[in-house]
């Protein structure tokens, strides 16, 4: 298990990479446009957050203190925007696993707390028509609101996975983007340097979900402690790219092009391995998050039908795996302390994946939105537990009240393949421009291995309290 | 002024000064002094007065006041305006936007627009695009800088609270297309000061109200008061104050809508605005949309 060392950018590809950064700066610095008015804005945000946990036997949360800081500066055809978040996360449950406070590009497991990350920091440029951008950066391609099969240049944080929204869920990262408007249509471009892993929390922490692992044993003399992964090497040819080409009309589409690794986790096997130390059971898993890289070609579009607001999706992706089921990966049914070999767990197959969405207004300032999408695993094996084709259906209601001094928010999702759902709610009721309040909550069910029912533990209320300025 | 006053002649031509203007022109061989004018211009009224008293008389129908309307509402659209709304709950409790919004006449489109919010920090840098292709035929997109995601909106949507204030997602559009609607007029009244026609207006499609009563200033061809129905409640009524003449063109610097079932209050400022200001269709593109207008 090699790991990069923080911060080392050693290679002769890494030094080629940086240098052509450099590179493209000077030629984006070269280049000079002026059409907006100079300006120089910060906000911000403080949040404080309590979970209570529905059930005695799943791990608790402590209270979060996080914030915010927004930072954007415009001069000329210039603009500098930084998105920094930071605090105290509270589902964080072990001392610090090291002394970094910034978040980072090359870790899965990133229990820190306190902890700061930058969501998004980056230098544009805007031309006429072309927009440069490089540094940090989120993107959201496709048009579905949750799992958007064409959304894959970032991956997400899953340490508070479903309680997030899904532009919260995804890791900033480091790139170059350009885009170029021409009448009608409109070309993205984006290109990620080095890959960068999604982030896990950890198996003693509430998110992590019913896995493999974590049905060992929930004892407290135990300690599940999972590997570190192997990353790809920070090359050159290891970037990811995106292309993505916009029409503008009465039916809006576009085509997307993602080349790279899957931001979707996977998992092979090493050693299930279990010791002891001074009086703890200690365990390392015996899977590690794997890369692979994918190609994704897409289509998504959108249209107005009368009262209705309609988009759609499809890509359809190449080399994609998937893990077997999870009773199939080889753990031994008496764990004693030793070392055990486990069994190959990745398949590949092409996947299509497809989905519509539509808003529709019920009443002032209540809006239904639905959505079902599919995933077609083209060469489905006996031992995946995903079925040929699974489906998610997506309910969402929000409600305006009171000229939105309370706002409210419902939504329900169904896998009628494994019978799991998940139920969320939450209202907010804004006092003043700067502070609100809210409560949340959140249920689940269904089998440990289905994409909801593996949180059936998690069922939550929350209350959150904002200051904003 | 310019145009008040050219405003005002042309109103005066076809009104009560009509008779005096047509005796001044030069290619008139009758000349007649001032003061004869003025007693010919009286006696004539008190005639027609006398003879049609039960039934008023306007100089306009209450299409062709409309017709005004849209045209001075037409020659604002290429504009640029910093506003404020102070939204005002029953209970006393207030909250504030700050928006910029753009606006132009888009040949051969009717007028594009574009609404960013400034603050408060929930919805900076949101924004709203409006494409009319016709005066009735329009696109709407909305940004929300928190997805990341452009996402159409349905025309059904235009007469919703635009983002919780008492005013509605069309009355930050453009003008509508007069086809849509019928006007007749109710009476002649002065409001604070002001000659203004009463006109009732009745959707022919179908709109959140039923209809609305509008106090067009005579001089000036803009609202100073208006009030929505629902059938025979008003629910919304709107005052249009502070007018100034900027770049030629009447403009209300302050607007009061209230939702008379609610009670709740939003005050609109404009803080600042420029008229003429040409702005490439670039500035109404959802790339634009998505930069907040920068």
């Amino acid at each position: 298990m090699k790991r990069i060392p923080p911060g080392e950018w050693g290679t002769r590809n890494d030094k080629c990479t940086g240098r052509f950064i450099i590179f493209l700066l000077m030629c984006i610095m070269g280049a000079s446009y002026s059409f907006a008015d100079d300006s120089l804005t910060v906000s911000g945000q403080i949040n404080l957050r309590g979970v209570d946990a529905r059930f005695d036997d799943s791990v608790k949360e402590d209270p979060s203190l996080t914030g915010r800081l927004k930072l954007d500066a415009v001069v000329s055809a210039w603009q500098f925007h930084s998105w920094l978040e930071g605090g105290w996360d509270g589902t964080v449950r072990r001392p610090v696993q090291d002394s970094s406070l910034f978040k980072r590009y090359d870790e899965v497991y990133q229990s820190n707390s306190p902890f700061l990350e930058f969501k998004e920091l980056y230098l544009a440029h805007s031309s006429s028509n072309l927009d440069l951008r490089m540094g940090i950066q989120r993107f959201a391609w496709g048009r579905l609101d949750e799992y958007p099969p064409n959304d894959l240049l970032n991956p997400w944080d899953y340490t508070r996975f479903l309680a997030k929204s899904l532009e919260d869920r995804k890791i900033g990262l480091p790139s170059l983007s350009a885009t170029l408007s021409k009448s009608a249509w409109t070309y993205d471009a984006v290109w990620v340097p080095f890959p960068v892993p999604y982030r896990f929390p950890l198996p003693n922490e509430r998110w992590f979900g019913a896995t493999a692992a974590s049905a060992l044993s929930q004892a407290d003399t135990v300690e599940i402690t999972p590997r570190e992964p192997d990353l790809p090497s920070r090359t050159i040819g290891n970037g990811n790219i995106g292309l993505r080409a916009r029409h503008a009309g009465d039916i809006e589409w576009a085509i997307n092009l993602y080349h790279g690794y899957d931001p979707r986790p996977v998992f092979k096997t090493t050693r299930f391995v279990i010791s002891r130390k001074t009086g703890k059971t200690m365990i390392d898993p015996g899977y590690v998050p794997d890369f692979h890289k994918i190609t994704s070609i897409g289509l998504d579009g959108a249209a107005v039908k009368g009262a209705w607001s309609l988009r759609a999706e499809a890509a359809y992706i190449i080399n994609r795996y998937f893990n077997i089921r999870e009773e199939l990966w080889g753990y031994p049914l008496f764990p004693l302390s030793g070392s055990y070999p486990l069994n190959s767990i990745e398949i590949k197959s092409d996947s299509l994946n497809y989905g519509i969405g539509t808003d529709y207004r019920l009443f002032e300032d209540g809006l239904l939105t639905l959505q079902v999408q599919q995933t077609l695993i083209l060469n489905r094996p006996e031992t995946l537990y995903e079925r040929k084709v699974e489906t998610i259906f997506w309910a969402n209601l929000k409600v305006g009240l009171m000229n939105q001094k309370v706002e409210t928010n419902i939504s329900f999702a169904y896998n009628p393949e494994h019978g799991d759902n998940m139920a969320k709610a939450n209202a907010w009721y804004v006092f003043t421009d700067a502070w609100k309040a809210g409560i949340s909550g959140i249920t689940f069910t269904g089998p440990s291995q289905s994409i909801f029912g593996r949180y059936a533990r998690n069922d939550e209320l929350g209350a959150e309290l904002v200051y904003s300025w | 002024m310019r145009t008040v006053d050219r405003e005002g002649a042309k109103n005066a031509r076809r009104t009560g000064g009509f008779w005096a203007n047509a005796l001044r022109i030069p290619s008139c061989p009758l000349r007649l002094s001032g003061a004869m004018i003025a007693a010919f211009s009286g006696t004539l009224y008190l005639l027609l007065y006398i003879l049609y008293p039960a039934s008023p008389v306007h100089a306009f129908s209450g299409r062709e006041v409309y017709e005004n309307v849209h045209e001075v509402r037409s020659r604002s659209l290429d504009r640029k305006a910093e506003a404020t709304m102070v939204l005002f709950d029953k209970g006393g409790g207030k909250r504030s936007r700050t928006l910029t919004q753009y606006s132009k006449k888009a040949d051969p489109e009717a007028y594009k627009g574009l609404v960013v919010f400034k603050s408060p920090p929930d919805l900076k840098n949101v924004g709203f695009l409006i494409h009319a292709r016709t005066f009735s035929e329009r696109q709407l997109w909305a940004y929300f800088p928190e997805y990341k995601r452009v996402r159409r909106i349905a025309t059904s949507s235009q007469d919703d609270s635009f983002f919780g204030s008492d005013f509605s997602y069309d009355d930050f559009g453009g003008p509508p297309n007069l086809d849509d609607y019928k006007f007749s007029i109710d009476k002649e009244e002065v409001l604070d000061g002001k000659p203004c026609y009463v006109i009732e207006v009745t959707p022919k499609i179908h709109r959140k109200y039923t209809k609305y009563i509008a106090w067009v200033a005579k001089d000036l061809w803009i609202h100073l008061k208006i009030d929505y129905y629902q059938d025979k409640e008003i629910y919304r009524s709107g005052v249009f104050r502070d007018v100034r003449i900027i770049d030629g063109i009447p403009t209300p610097f302050k607007t009061d809508m209230e939702n008379r079932k609610t009670k709740h209050r939003t005050e609109l400022t404009i803080e600042s605005i420029k008229y003429h200001t040409q702005f490439s269709d670039d500035l109404f593109s959802q790339r634009s949309l998505e930069s907040a207008g920068k």
